[in-house]
């Protein structure tokens, strides 16, 4: 078949700005895409994948190699707009990329600047709009839509110029679960349907699984390619380049690694079932086995110190708390209804929810940004509705989603220390809070007197984040503080919690999508649903209510679903399991119970 | 507090003021205005009063949305109708101490009031019939004889639209630095003016760096999407004039000529 994209030892160096050493962002990278192939590229932040988009699209041009699409040249600048209405990019931020003040505006853009005739305009519009699912949304302003409907928008102004291949940034990094969905299901869609070649750049596992190729990436250079079962076989050298696989996948290569005999590597949930129950036939354990191993040894210790924690005190009592947004007018909206919940001291609660399920109105009760409509919430003792919140926002510190956006400072030090100064600290008291906190998140002394604008990412979060610490609050509430990182990243700053928990005994208040996180670093989960609390329990009482949690709209971690799918088929499974290393104990001790040991 | 901000105050409807092209809109609206301003007599103050009226009822906009452009403004319409009741002078009605309240005065103080009243309607039943999309494309059109001058009509017009875009995501922005910022610690509320005006500082950076970030963003998704500028470029709703344009430009002259008319005729 045609080759869409071909790439000839291509470089690209970023010009040399500020003293830094110029940089190899994309350092002789060949690959050939095929038209019609749906191939996705992994890596971690940084490692040179949104400069590779750029590449393909002529937004850059190569320092060195050759990049041909649809065999014309991007160093060519007259073929330029022929590149660019092929090839269409999907970039990362959903709202940085529409232009017009109403959605068919919108779509109408790219066909605009090509010169289409107005009445094909139209139809280009219509029937794009239809093929992502959003023809009800026409007349919409983009500023009202969902971050996954304003995505599905941005593919639908491409498939307006009739691309070959559309290639997307990272533009499932900024959406909820539901929304990553729904733009995966369109790009699948246009894949088998319309042909078009689809090149996903992501960092998330689970949407390379059905792929027909996977690249690795790191330091600018493909480091691992093929199909994805053979790239997810590679599970160290994934962990390495600061990659993940699929926790199935995980399972089941711990459980080689202890010496079960398992054939392959599964990537999916459907193939872990089947593996999973050879396995346990094999090993004498069926349908009819009773369950007989110790629950203690499943969670992992963390999780069961949480039991110890049951009957400490409250730090946080919220009673019958209702808020109302914009209160009788026609925008009127209930975000909180009857909210009753008790945060344990000590203790890492998770927040789930859909979006716009009260989340974050929740949390932002609890330093008083948002006042009750009616119902009260006590911190430690200190009533939120008070008119001095001093003293509150002391004892509870909030860091928003995408933290790093508020930086401002001079110095990464001075923006650390912006909340401090208003204290009335000593120089020392200051100096030794700031050095606890950078020592805590990992930032190098050296960074204290740079710019925060000239950090990475992941730095500037961590700095964001160090900013609240040096408060010392009592309870450090985070709105999804993993959003857009890369699964090391977010492995880190999840590390950093437990040990901020385990050490201080700071009560951590987390919201996150991502259950595996959950799952594995949180004592206890509360669940929203539009505006209402549904549960709140341990983690795995919660988590083994798969069904309830689906029909809202929310997932479960692929281990706890995997043990409800076999204790489906009859087995004896181990609810509890939530991680992997529970999955690993969980197992490991049902298969030595079962009377049949290692192979 | 910024929630309750609504930009573009356009009414979806389908009445024969909608169905205009914008630049009839624009022109009329800026020749009623000037007329506005002509009106004398108050038999031709009752005339225009009487058009503009018409134009609202077949406008299909609800009587109160035409009416809320009035209310923030209600303050300085009374102010200045009042101020004119005050300092004008000729034959006195009544005095209260050195205060002389006359005939004059509280003529010209209804008349400045009708005046600004019947500006404010004209141009927010502009507003209220046009969305922002044709008002740009009608500004561009406007301006396009101009351009041979150096005007950059689709440039203006464009980052009209860019603008009129992102007004609500950064606003949405602000909103969350500021909650954000006094999650830290800051102080918005209390203090002096020098202090309070230095308390945005957080707000202000953070908010600037992101629009310029998203400014960068923009232009490289504009440029991807194949955008050079406005020449070659088709629009989706492409603005024309049609009878009806012609039809209510004609009903216009009439009554301008009506209203004015008189004037000539008997005062000559």
């Amino acid at each position: 078949m045609k080759e869409m994209i071909k790439t000839i030892d291509v470089c690209y160096e970023y010009k040399n700005i500020s003293g830094h050493n110029p940089a190899r962002a994309v350092n002789g990278i060949s690959i050939d895409i095929k038209q019609g192939e749906f191939v996705v590229v992994l890596g971690r932040n940084g490692s040179g994948k949104s400069t590779l988009a750029r590449l393909f699209n002529a937004l850059l041009i190569p320092t060195e190699g050759t990049v041909l699409i649809d065999g014309l040249d991007t160093k060519n600048g007259e073929v330029i707009w022929d590149i660019r209405k092929n090839l269409g990019l999907v970039f990362q931020n959903p709202d940085n990329q529409l232009v017009s003040t109403t959605v068919e505006e919108d779509v109408a853009f790219g066909p605009e600047n090509l010169g289409v005739p107005p009445k094909e305009i139209r139809q280009r519009v219509d029937e794009s709009l239809k093929m992502v699912g959003m023809e009800n949304y026409a007349q919409f302003p983009p500023h009202l839509l969902s971050g996954g409907q304003k995505q599905r928008i941005a593919i639908a102004g491409i498939l307006a110029m009739e691309p070959k291949c559309i290639v997307l940034d990272e533009a499932t990094s900024m959406l909820d679960p539901k929304g990553r969905k729904e733009v995966m299901d369109v790009l699948a869609k246009l894949n088998k349907e319309k042909g078009i070649t689809v090149v996903l750049i992501t960092h998330h596992m689970n949407e390379a699984v059905e792929a027909d190729r996977v690249l690795v990436m790191e330091n600018g250079q493909i480091t691992l390619s093929g199909k994805p079962r053979a790239i997810f076989e590679n599970v160290e050298a994934l962990v390495r380049a600061g990659l993940d696989v699929p926790k199935v996948t995980a399972l089941a290569y711990e459980l080689k690694k202890k010496g079960y005999r398992i054939n392959g590597l599964p990537v999916t949930l459907d193939e872990m079932v089947s593996i999973l129950k050879e396995l346990l036939n094999s090993s004498g354990i069926d349908k009819n086995s009773k369950l007989n191993y110790s629950a203690n040894i499943v969670r992992n210790p963390d999780a069961n110190k949480l039991n110890n924690r049951a009957d400490n005190e409250d730090i946080i009592v919220i009673k019958d708390l209702n808020h109302v947004y914009m209160a009788e007018t026609t925008l009127e909206k209930k975000a909180l209804k009857n909210i009753n919940l008790t945060i344990k001291r000590g203790e890492i609660l998770g927040i789930i929810g859909h979006t716009g399920s009260g989340k974050s109105t929740l949390v932002q009760h609890f330093n008083g940004i948002l006042k009750p409509t009616s119902g009260s919430i006590t911190v430690d003792g200190l009533s939120a509705e008070k008119k001095d919140l001093k003293e509150l926002r002391k004892k509870v510190g909030l860091v928003f989603q995408y933290p790093e956006q508020q930086l401002f400072e001079e110095t990464v030090y001075k923006d650390i220390i912006f909340g401090l100064n208003k204290l009335g600290l000593t120089e020392e008291e200051t100096k030794r809070r700031v050095f606890h906190a950078i020592d805590l998140l990992g930032i190098s002394p050296d960074l204290l007197e740079k710019s925060p604008f000239e950090l990475s990412g992941g730095q500037k979060r961590r700095v964001a984040i160090a900013g609240v610490l040096v408060m010392e609050p009592k309870v450090l509430v985070l709105d999804e503080p993993t959003a857009g990182l890369d699964p090391k990243g977010s492995n880190e700053v999840f590390n950093i919690l437990s040990e901020l928990n385990r050490n201080e005994g700071t009560t951590i208040v987390i919201i996150s999508h991502n259950m595996d996180d959950i799952a594995a670093f949180c004592h206890r989960v509360a669940v929203m649903r539009d505006g209402e609390l549904m549960m709140c329990d341990t983690v795995d009482k919660v988590f083994t209510k798969a069904s309830e949690l689906k029909s809202w709209g929310l997932d479960v971690p692929q281990i706890a679903e995997l043990m409800g799918r076999m204790a489906q088929e009859g087995y004896p499974m181990p609810f509890e399991a939530m991680t992997v290393q529970d999955g690993v104990n969980a197992l490991d001790s049902l298969i030595k119970s079962g009377g049949i040991g290692h192979a | 507090m910024l929630d309750n901000i609504t930009l573009g105050q356009y009414i979806p409807g389908n009445s024969a003021l909608h169905r205009l092209d914008p630049r009839t809109k624009i022109i009329w609206t800026g020749i009623l205005m000037v007329a506005v301003f002509l009106l004398e007599t108050w038999q031709e103050y009752v005339m225009m009063g009487a058009f503009i009226l018409i134009l609202l009822m077949i406008s299909d906009v609800p009587l109160k949305q035409s009416l809320k452009g009035i209310k923030p403004l209600l303050f300085i319409l009374v102010l200045t109708a009042v101020l004119n009741i005050f300092f004008i002078g000729g034959t006195p009605i009544f005095t209260i101490g050195p205060v002389k309240i006359t005939y004059e005065g509280i003529y010209s103080a209804i008349k400045l009031f009708a005046r600004l009243v019947m500006l404010i309607i004209s141009a927010s039943l502009m507003t209220l019939t046009t969305t922002p999309i044709a008002m740009t494309d009608g500004i561009e059109k406007l301006l396009k004889p101009f351009e041979r001058i150096g005007v950059p009509a689709h440039e203006i017009a464009m980052m009209m639209s860019i603008a009129l875009r992102f007004i609500p995501t950064l606003l949405e922005e602000a909103q969350r630095i500021m909650k954000a910022q006094s999650s830290r610690g800051a102080d918005f509320d209390t203090g002096s003016i020098v202090s309070r005006v230095k308390s945005f500082i957080p707000v202000l950076v953070p908010l600037f760096v992101s629009a310029f970030k998203r400014a960068d963003e923009l232009a490289d998704a504009m440029e991807s999407r194949c955008y050079r500028g406005g020449k070659g470029r088709t629009r989706l709703k492409s603005i024309r004039f049609t009878k009806l344009d012609l039809s209510s430009s004609l009903i216009g002259v009439a009554f301008i000529a009506l209203t004015f008319g008189a004037r000539f005729i008997f005062n000559i």
